[in-house]
């Protein structure tokens, strides 16, 4: 927000051209398809809406919608209440320890996702490493079903997008003038008051933008749900593979991404208006 | 020195304060009155602010003890010292309205509701922002910011206030009108305060004592009248106003009297209050306000010539450079009719010689 577009100084003509190549790839990999999605969806042999009257009468996709706002929220949740903390730490250290920490941080990343999946059963599937010691210690008799279900599915999503929640936090807290904590502090306030009426409500839009984020990424999830879900926790982009693969109604498909894609936009515009003044720019340090 | 008579809201007993190698303060001690109003005065990087944050508790000493209104606070976290801290960037709440800022050390102190409304309105009203309770910080001018960052610290009354460089960034008129509100809630409100500043005239303005800082020492301290008049070192000397230095060696006569030999004469001065023995190097300080033009050759006068007059309104400045190529400065009332004294005219600068001063020289370096 604060810093001024130098591009203003630009002709019209040299900012054309600069966009050109960007706005020729979009158009390709994503104003195409997309546009090739909604005309499939509303087209099939005549032109008609018949089948987002049908989706919105499907007790399936309703199921899988709220399943899926479900898990997104969830996950999102966890993930702000894991990551917070560990934003707080990580703001706390000298620099190059900081960013020493930020690298394990990102570490998620530089695995794939299938063979973080696969992992994770590992750990936490009925013969992983947790329920093996829980059998260890209780003789046999305890065994916590946490892979394959609604507890699975959030395990391996938050995996994935604590380091934008602790990024976007972190963002805010590094941002945040550490005269105002002393200042607190000789007015004699202790470390929990300085938290809940100064760390915490300066930190918001790092927060904010964090959960915006997560919520977005978490919707459109695929390959987690379908490896470490169980039957009922199906989301959107399943169902999608499901028409697409299964049942070969691309129609249906076509019309399930065009709906995930309506609903992830009002919510993200919905978060949007709830952060109200502070910009996704001023969220970042 | 002053803080004899009435009992001491800070005493500092050897306190040091190391970052690695860096001696940011040597062993020093101070000690402030009740209701006194001190001023940390001094270069960049003498130690004002490590001293000012060693005292609100933001650094721990590397050795010596913090008293604070007769209590060890040496290890006291910084909000168990019930002090009051202006910052220069004032430091406030972006997130709170200009009344939750003020309200927020009465908070923490859980004051009720009704009282927290009272006493924040009190405070506007003292510093007569009354009308902007409900902005902003950021919809403030600077000058008005600093004043609500004062009205948030005097909300609490704390004993003691530190205040660092807190006008640093208003401009000149703003920064003398605030100087002098200062003044006024220090004198109605009692409260002891220390302030830092590295601007000379606010802290002749403002202080009961100045305690001038140099190199993480301090180098003199005492009234303004003391630090002007009475200088201790060249350093105070130069440091607060300005001031002509000849240098030269002592010698003292059979009935004790003193003089200085320098390359321009050799003048009569008064004894210096810390012995210099005869024959050992020192410098004879005379206030510019001091000295005047004359064409007389009396025994304490340099002869010289204008090299160039200034008017500053009241005053006329002089710049007269001397035979052996060293300049002076005089200073005189500028009056109607004054002789006019222009570039390039012989003159001599004269002076009282019991206005000198003699001050050890300036250690090496
Ligand atoms: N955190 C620190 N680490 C290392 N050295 C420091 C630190 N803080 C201060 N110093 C050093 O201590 C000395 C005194 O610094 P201090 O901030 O007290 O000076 P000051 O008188 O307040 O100067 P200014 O007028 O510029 O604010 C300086 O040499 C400074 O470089
Ligand atoms: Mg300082």
């Amino acid at each position: 927000m604060a810093q001024s577009s130098s591009a203003s100084d630009l002709s019209p003509w040299t900012a054309l051209l600069l966009l050109a190549p960007l706005t020729a790839v979009m158009l390709l990999i994503l104003i195409y398809p997309l546009g090739l999605t909604v005309w499939t969806s509303l087209y099939n042999g005549r032109f008609s809406f018949d089948a987002y009257v049908e989706l919105a009468s499907s007790t399936l996709f309703l199921r899988v919608l709220r399943n899926t706002f479900e898990i997104a929220i969830g996950g999102t949740l966890v993930s702000l209440i894991v990551g917070y903390p560990v934003a707080l730490h990580l703001a706390a250290q000298p620099p190059r320890r900081r960013t020493a920490y930020l690298i394990m941080v990102m570490l998620p990343f530089w695995t794939s996702i299938l063979v973080k999946s696969f992992a994770l059963v590992a750990v936490f599937g009925n013969q992983g490493l947790i329920n093996q010691f829980l059998g260890f210690v209780s003789g046999g008799t305890l065994n916590v079903p946490m892979m394959f279900n609604r507890v699975g599915v959030i395990l391996g999503m938050i995996n994935f997008l604590l380091p934008f929640m602790i990024l976007s936090i972190l963002g805010s807290l590094l941002a945040l003038d550490r005269r105002l904590i002393l200042a607190a502090e000789t007015m004699g306030a202790g470390p929990l008051r300085i938290f809940w009426k100064i760390t915490l409500p300066l930190s918001l839009p790092g927060v904010l933008a964090g959960v915006l984020i997560n919520v977005t990424l978490s919707i459109g999830m695929y390959i987690t749900p379908a490896l470490l879900g169980g039957r009922q926790d199906m989301m959107v982009a399943n169902l999608v593979d499901f028409y697409t693969r299964q049942t070969l109604d691309w129609t249906a498909a076509s019309a399930t991404a065009v709906a995930l894609l309506i609903l992830s936009g009002l919510l993200v515009a919905l978060l949007g208006k709830v952060r109200g003044s502070a910009g996704l720019a001023g969220a970042g340090a | 020195m002053t803080a004899s008579s009435t009992p001491a809201m800070v005493e500092l007993q050897g306190v040091a304060k190391r970052y690695g190698e860096v001696n940011a303060l040597h062993r020093v001690d101070l000690s402030i009155a009740k209701g006194e109003f001190v001023t940390l005065l001094g270069p960049s990087g003498s130690g004002k602010t490590t001293l000012l944050n060693l005292i609100a508790g933001m650094i721990t000493p590397s050795s010596g003890r913090i008293v604070i209104d007769g209590r060890d606070a040496t290890t006291l976290p910084t909000n168990k010292r019930g002090l009051g801290m202006v910052f220069q960037n004032y430091a406030l709440m972006p997130h709170m309205t200009v009344f939750e800022n003020i309200a927020f050390p009465l908070e923490v102190r859980r004051l009720s509701k009704a009282e927290i409304q009272r006493k924040v309105g009190e405070a506007l009203e003292l510093i007569q922002l009354g009308h902007v309770a409900n902005r902003k910080p950021r919809e403030l001018s600077g000058g008005q910011q600093q004043r609500i960052s004062l009205a948030r610290c005097i909300v609490y009354n704390p004993a003691l206030i530190l205040m660092d460089e807190p006008l640093g960034a208003l401009d000149k008129k703003l920064r003398e009108q605030m100087q002098l509100e200062i003044k006024r809630l220090h004198a109605e409100l009692g409260i002891t305060m220390l302030y830092v500043t590295h601007d000379q005239d606010e802290a002749l303005t403002m202080s009961d004592r100045i305690v001038l800082m140099n190199g993480g020492r301090i180098e003199q301290q005492g009234t303004p009248d003391t630090l002007y008049f009475r200088p201790e070192t060249v350093f105070s000397a130069e440091f607060i106003g300005s001031s002509n230095l000849i240098p030269g060696t002592v010698e003292i006569g059979a009935d004790g009297s003193h003089a200085l030999n320098t390359a321009l004469g050799r003048f009569d001065a008064p004894a210096p209050e810390r012995a210099i023995k005869a024959g050992e190097p020192a410098v004879l300080l005379v206030r510019p306000e001091n000295m005047t033009l004359t064409d007389a050759a009396t025994p304490a006068s340099v002869a010289g010539h204008i090299e160039d007059s200034i008017l500053l309104g009241g005053v006329v400045r002089h710049f007269v450079r001397c035979a052996d190529g060293s300049s002076l400065i005089i200073q005189e009332l500028n009056q109607p009719g004054r002789s006019g004294a222009h570039r390039g005219d012989a003159v001599r600068a004269a002076w009282q010689p019991q206005h000198g001063r003699l001050l050890p020289p300036a250690p090496a370096g």
